[in-house]
């Protein structure tokens, strides 16, 4: 029983740090190279969806 | 919604999980770049509806596995305290010293900093995170249990008595009294 209480405060214990870590690094803002990547692929993606060629 | 523009919502925690399954940040941002393509290339196997975080945390730990475990060890960064690369903060408000806890947790092995990220940190079931890694529920369940007590043992949490210190310290540092 005491052993269970232990196991369960150190779960809390971790889960809770594992949480902060975390949240501190996905605080980070997105970086430049992200945002034109996906510009990128959606243009690509647009292109592929046009009719191809106007000498059709 | 075109599950596409969801995609940036979520790239935060896609570098995040990177960062920590990398533990080099230009190497984490490589991974996700990767990914992003993979998954842009795969949205038509997207089941609408279903969970778009799990999606994408699946192809970009798939992509991991199969293309930057074996390159990490020859860009590894020598002084082993990696994971708190991209932010990195003294313990100011009497939790765990970051540091220490980052150095901890860049002791774990891949499949155990993976566990805990997807379960503890992001707060995925062990059938969730059991379909993403593409293994048992019961094999996640002893992984994390397993990652959890190897984290607390580097740690020193183990016994109880330090928790009661933690505590004590962190009771003094709230409310501006000496611990002494």
């Amino acid at each position: 029983m005491e052993k269970n209480r232990r196991t369960k405060k150190l779960t809390q214990t971790i889960d809770e740090n594992l949480r902060r870590a975390y949240a501190d690094t996905a605080k980070e803002p997105v970086p430049d190279r992200f945002i034109k990547l996906l510009e990128q692929l959606r243009q690509q993606g647009d292109e592929e969806r046009k009719p191809s060629g106007d000498d059709s | 919604m075109d599950p596409r523009d969801e995609l940036i919502g979520h790239l935060p925690a896609m570098r995040a999980f990177a960062l920590n399954l990398t533990r080099n940040a230009a190497t984490a941002d490589d991974l996700v770049q990767d990914a992003v393509v993979k998954a842009w290339g795969n949205f038509d196997k997207f089941k609408p509806g279903t969970n778009l975080r799990a999606w994408l945390f699946t192809i970009l730990r798939n992509t991991y596995y199969s293309l930057y475990r074996k390159r990490r060890r020859e860009v590894e960064d020598p002084d082993g305290k990696m994971a708190g690369q991209l932010s990195e903060k003294p313990a100011h408000d009497g939790h765990l010293a970051m540091t220490d806890f980052h150095a901890a947790f860049a002791q774990l092995t891949d499949e155990q900093r993976e566990v805990l990220i997807l379960v503890g940190a992001e707060g995925f079931s062990y059938e969730e995170a059991a379909e993403m890694c593409g293994c048992a529920v019961g094999t996640i369940k002893s992984r994390t249990n397993r990652a959890r007590k190897r984290l607390a043992e580097l740690m020193h949490l183990e016994d109880e008595d330090e928790l009661e210190l933690t505590d004590a310290a962190t009771m003094a540092v709230v409310n501006g009294a000496s611990v002494a």
